[in-house]
Formats: structure tokens, C-alpha cells, sequence
């Protein structure tokens, strides 16, 4: 059987059981633009250095079943020494046993995606599926026809997350190939806040296919601080589609983090539907090897006064290869935008590839935008610098590429966060 | 403490030294000087060990070591210093960081043990007072945002950090207003000691009225062609450059 056969066969049997609800009616339209869209390929312009060809061949799995038992997830690092809530998921499952609960305030709802159909229908209705939009997007639609499970976030109205939420999706490819399909969905409502952090890791030889989705909707006057770390090493191929739609006066502080995978693209997409909204969209990526890293991201300005700063920055070694695809929209009402976008690489091997490409796209007249990228090898004079000073050629290096990627971990609000991730970049770099 | 033989260098094939020959003794101070492309900044460039030069003849003894086969990092430890004319910002790197891994890479070479935290600490508080730095410029990144004074004192603060017992300050002077010249001059005054040499380059004689040098040279197309003492300077001042050119030219 190939994919997309196995794929069918899939939906077919969910079909069977499924009772005709809204939930079942949109997975099913969904569907249906997956069988018009399939799995991006080169052919389109936005996925041109980005080949999914290999995980069309592949022979999946989508059973959640793992041998994984919580004492090795521990000893795998799941469980950190960062103070926080934790939901835990192996192959797309909840794994109930290493959850974490530390908030007191009871209106806040944290559960998985599958809880919340059953227990918060209304809420989970009123959001679900509302800020994607499917139809021109495959794997988008894949992922909403056939999700496996993910977390839910509510944050009422006035309500404040004391802890982060850390959401730990494990790949445990150690029996078989394997395909799951994440999908989050987080409601910060107005005049609240909440720090989440998606944290990827895998275990096993096998390949694997990852397919994120998260939903986040941010209401009026709240805020919001999302950090997505990437450390599924291995035979990994993982996509990520994050929607934010933020209203007005609303703050979004977004860090991604690409360390590890064999393959990996990351599509950022916010939505800034009111006025006077902060967006920062930040990240870094370190791919050595023949690994793969695709920052896609869209901002789309629809409403006037509002700001976004865009900053990702890459260090390349061996013979990886990064994408950067940043675009900046302006729509015709968002008068006063200030947007910024920034993409900084440093290629340290000679078949190290990068492509980048800084987009605008101005419909309004009274606005400041600026956007650019940089290529280079590590520069020079720094390098004299701080050697004419008795430091060596090594030590010199391992200061100053520190220190180009501590600007954004720098960017990261929870101490505890920033800490783990520089070891993890020194141990990258 | 440094002697220099017959030193000749080359950037791209274009020859800028053409035989230097000069004798520096623990303590001395000397200013070198000379007219735009005599080749002051590659002297003070290849001393240090940059590598955009290819050295064609000559050698250089430092304290008895063959000074043209250290590394720039092992030319530092050794005791060689080069105040930039141009100091590198580097975003990210605190000065501190950056002053403690230098410090403690030298005493590794010298065969020491890292200096503790707090004893750190206490050695740079006590050169930030003695220097007068201001707090604030060690607590940023190194350079960055400095002004150009503030960027030359900086230079002066890691000299007395690092206790070189060679300076080699490349036109310390240049691009600073007269407060700033006197503070930095201060500076390398205080640093002035019967064991430590400088050698000062620079365009104009302003400089030496603070840092009053013991011997004056002058440099052109790639040649010590003139010394004395403080008053060539003086004169140099007075006249210009084109004495000496003609002086050259009429010998050739």
C-alpha cells in the first residue's frame, strides 16, 4: 500500500464510525481539498527546496502504541528541571502518567484535544478549525481530516497561567516507521496570559513523519509567549503549520529553535486582526550534517498601529541546507504598521547551502518596513580581535558564534529555558 | 625586549616593508612616524600577527622567541599588545567574559591555573579604578555602541588587564577630539614602567606631547629613513614630511 493509499484507508475507516457532527462534517471537507491538494511538491513555489518526496514513498504506521514506559521517558529528558505544567505525548497519545498540574485557577482548561470534544464542546467548537484555512494547504488539511490527538489550552477571560505549559510530543521510532499528526489548539481570551513551550524529541531508527498543526487564538488585550523547540533527532521529518489570529492590543513573543531532524519545516503564520498588536517572531536554527531546516513564515498587518519584528537567524555547518521565506503583508486599512524582518546566516563549511528570501507586500501608503538577509562566513576582524588578545582561534570561534545565537535564546523568558538551550547550542556548535 | 631585522613585507605582491631595522629596550618608549602609505599600520600589522601579509625577509626577536612563527594568540601571551587603531565591536560578548578567557588563556600558557571568579572580580575592579573606567562600559558587550574615545580608553583598560610587557599602539590617536586624547594618554602614562615598551604610531606629533616618547622614527616608503629623540617630532610638526622626501630622494 502506498501513502496516500493508506492514507485513504484511514479516512475510510474513520468515516465508518464517525456520527455526522460539525467535527465530522469539517474533517471531511478537509478531506476532500487533501485528495484536490496531496502532499506538497517542488512544483509549488513555496515548497521549491523542500522535498516531501521521500515520505510519499514511506510505509507508515499511525498506531500510537510505543514500549516506552515513563522511567525512560525521564531518563530521556522529558521530564526537566524547568517549574512548569507538562502534557506529554508519545506517537500522538497522551501519556496521562507524566502529566503535570500546577495551576490553582480552575477556569483554566488543559487537556488533551480528544478531552476536550467530550467535556468542553462548546468552546472547542466555537475554535476549532475557525483560523486555518485548509484549502489551499495539504498538509494543513491532512492533519485536519486526520488528526491523531494534542493538547487543548483555554485560558478564560482575566485569567493568568502561573506556570509555563510545556507540550512534549515524543517520536518513538524504535518498532516501526511512523506518522502522526499533532494538533494543538490554544485559547488565550482577553485579558489573559499564558507561556507555552512545544518541545519535539524522538527516540529509534526508523523513520518517522511528523505533522503539526496548532491553532492559537489570542483574544483582546492578552498576551502570549510560544517557544518551539526542535530536538527530534534522528531519521525525522517534520512539518509544523502554527496559526496565531491575535486581536487587538494584544502582545505575541514567538521563539522557534530548529537543533535537531533530519528534515524540518516550520510555517508560522499570524494574523494580527485588530489594532495596536506586538507581534515578535524570532528563531534560530542549527542544522549540521545533511540536515534539512525551512523557516516559512507569513505576517499578515490587516488592521492599523501595529508592530512586528522578525528576526531568525542560522548557523550552517557540514553539508545541511536552510530555507528562510519570510513575508511581510500589508493590508490596505493597516495605516502606521511598523514591521521589521531580519534573516542572518553564517555558513561555517563550503557545501553548506542556504536560501533566503525577505518579502514585502505594501497595499497601505503611510507605513515603515524594512527587511533584509545576510550571508557570510564568521567575519574576520572579530576573530584578529580577540586573538591579538591571547584567546584562541577555537575559544575565539565558539565567543562569537555564542554570541550570534544567544541574541535570540536571549529572547526566551524563562531563565531555566534559556539555560538548557545554550548547553544545547554549545553542544551543537 | 624586541628586535627588529631587516623586515621587509608584502600585501598581493605590492612590497610595503622594505628592510626595517629597529632595537627596542625594556622600558623604552618610541613613536614611530610618517607621511600617509609609508607603511606604519602593516609594521604594527604584522607584529601582532595579522595575516593578510606575506613577511619576504627578515626577523623579528621578541624576549628571545622567533616572533614572525607565533600565532597572533601566542603572541599576545607572550606579552605583545596592539591597541587597535579600529577596536572590533562584537555584540554579544560581554567585556568581562571576554577579559576573564583572555586572562585565564594566557595564564594556561604560562602554565597557571585559571584565575577564581571573585579574584577576577576584584583584580578588574581594582584597574577600573586605577584606570578610571566607568562601570558601565565593562557591563556591555565589548565595543559595542562605544564612542571612539570611549572605544581607545577601552583599549588602554585591557592593556593594564592584560599586563603586556610590549605595546604597540597603532594611531591611538586618530579620530579623537583633544579631552578624549588626554584621558587616553593618561592612560598609557600610568602604564609606563622601566620594563614595559611601547611603540606609538601616528601621523601627527600631537599625541607625543602626551605620551613624550625617547626615540622618534621616521618611517617612508617602507624604511626607517630618520631618527632622533622628542624634538624631531617638534620639527616634523613644523616642516611637514617633504624635507624628508626630498632628503630621500636626493640620497637615491
Amino acid at each position: 500500500m502506498t501513502f496516500l493509499e493508506q492514507i485513504k484507508s484511514d479516512f475510510n475507516l474513520y468515516t465508518a464510525q464517525a456520527s455526522d457532527d460539525h467535527f465530522s462534517r469539517l474533517r471531511k471537507e478537509a478531506f476532500a481539498a487533501f485528495e484536490q491538494l496531496g502532499i506538497p511538491t517542488t512544483q509549488l513555489e513555496e515548497w521549491k527546496y523542500s522535498n516531501l518526496r521521500s515520505v510519499q514513498q514511506g510505509n507508515f504506521t499511525t498506531s500510537c502504541v510505543s514500549n516506552l514506559d515513563a522511567d525512560s521517558l525521564i531518563k530521556a529528558g522529558v521530564l526537566n528541571t524547568i517549574e512548569s505544567n507538562k502534557l506529554v505525548f508519545v506517537n500522538g497519545c497522551l501519556f496521562p502518567e507524566l502529566s503535570v498540574w500546577l495551576e490553582t485557577d480552575e477556569r483554566i482548561k488543559i487537556c488533551s484535544l480528544a478531552q476536550a470534544r467530550k467535556d468542553f464542546s462548546s468552546i472547542f467548537d466555537a475554535h476549532f478549525g475557525k483560523y486555518i484555512n485548509f484549502s489551499k494547504d495539504g498538509l494543513l488539511a491532512l492533519n485536519t481530516a486526520l488528526m491523531s490527538d494534542g493538547a487543548f489550552v483555554f485560558v478564560p477571560e482575566g485569567a493568568a497561567l502561573k506556570h509555563p505549559l510545556m507540550i512534549t510530543n515524543i517520536t518513538d521510532a524504535n518498532e516501526h516507521a511512523l506518522f502522526q499528526q499533532p494538533r494543538n489548539l490554544i485559547i488565550i481570551e482577553k485579558n489573559a496570559s499564558a507561556s507555552i513551550i512545544e518541545n519535539y524529541m524522538a527516540v529509534g531508527a526508523y523513520t518517522s513523519f511528523t505533522n503539526v498543526v496548532n491553532e492559537i487564538f489570542v483574544g483582546e488585550n492578552a498576551s502570549l509567549e510560544h517557544y518551539k523547540v526542535q530536538r527530534a533527532a534522528g531519521n525525522t521529518y517534520h512539518t509544523n503549520y502554527t496559526q496565531l489570529h491575535q486581536l487587538a492590543n494584544t502582545n505575541i513573543n514567538q521563539v522557534t529553535l530548529t537543533l535537531d531532524g533530519q528534515w524540518v519545516r516550520n510555517n508560522l503564520h499570524f494574523f494580527m486582526n485588530g489594532e495596536n498588536c506586538n507581534s515578535l517572531l524570532y528563531g534560530l536554527y542549527i542544522p549540521d550534517g545533511k540536515q534539512f531546516v525551512d523557516n516559512h513564515s507569513r505576517v499578515d498587518h490587516a488592521k492599523p498601529n501595529c508592530f512586528s519584528d522578525e528576526k531568525y537567524k542560522g548557523i550552517l555547518k557540514d553539508e545541511a541546507t536552510a530555507v528562510f521565506n519570510g513575508k511581510i503583508v500589508v493590508h490596505e486599512d493597516a495605516q502606521k504598521t511598523n514591521a521589521y524582518q531580519r534573516n542572518q546566516n553564517i555558513l561555517l563549511s563550503n557545501t553548506a547551502t542556504i536560501n533566503t528570501k525577505p518579502q514585502l507586500e505594501i497595499f497601505a501608503d503611510d507605513v515603515k518596513c524594512t527587511h533584509g538577509a545576510t550571508i557570510g562566513q564568521l567575519d574576520e576582524e572579530p576573530m584578529f580581535y580577540l586573538r591579538s588578545r591571547g584567546i584562541s582561534e577555537q575559544e575565539a570561534r565558539r565567543l562569537l558564534l555564542n554570541a550570534f545565537a544567544d541574541d535570540i535564546a536571549e529572547k526566551i523568558k524563562i531563565p531555566e529555558l534559556v539555560a538548557i538551550l545554550e548547553s544545547e547550542i554549545e553542544r551543537k556548535l | 625586549m624586541i628586535s627588529i631585522t631587516n623586515l621587509q613585507a608584502s600585501i598581493e605582491g605590492k612590497s610595503i616593508l622594505n628592510g626595517i631595522n629597529l632595537e627596542i629596550k625594556p622600558g623604552e618608549v618610541h613613536a614611530i612616524m610618517g607621511p600617509n602609505g609609508a607603511g606604519k599600520s602593516t609594521l604594527s600589522s604584522v607584529l601582532a600577527g595579522r595575516s593578510d601579509y606575506d613577511i619576504t625577509g627578515g626577523n623579528v626577536t621578541f624576549l628571545g622567541k622567533n616572533l614572525l612563527e607565533l600565532s597572533p594568540e601566542d603572541r599576545a601571551r607572550e606579552g605583545l599588545f596592539l591597541a587597535f587603531q579600529y577596536p572590533v565591536e562584537i555584540p554579544g560578548v560581554s567585556s568581562t567574559n571576554f577579559l576573564k578567557t583572555a586572562i585565564n588563556e594566557k595564564r594556561k600558557y604560562h602554565g597557571l591555573e585559571p584565575m577564581e571568579a571573585t579574584d577576577f572580580l576584584k583584580f578588574m575592579r581594582s584597574k577600573m579604578e586605577e584606570m578610571e573606567m566607568d562601570k558601565s562600559l565593562t557591563s556591555r558587550s565589548l565595543n559595542e555602541g562605544f564612542s571612539g574615545g570611549e572605544k581607545k580608553r577601552n583599549e588602554v583598560f585591557q592593556m593594564a588587564m592584560l599586563e603586556p610587557k610590549f605595546c604597540i599602539m597603532d594611531e591611538t590617536d586618530s579620530g579623537l577630539d583633544i579631552d578624549a586624547l588626554r584621558l587616553v594618554s593618561a592612560g598609557v602614562n600610568k602604564l609606563r614602567n622601566s620594563e614595559r615598551s611601547f611603540l606609538v604610531i601616528t601621523h601627527y606629533q600631537r599625541l607625543l606631547d602626551y605620551i613624550v616618547p625617547d626615540f622618534v622614527h621616521v618611517l617612508y616608503k617602507g624604511r626607517i629613513v630618520k631618527s632622533g629623540d622628542a624634538s624631531l617630532a617638534k620639527e616634523l610638526e613644523v616642516k611637514g614630511y617633504d624635507w624628508i622626501k626630498q632628503e630621500v630622494e636626493a640620497a637615491v
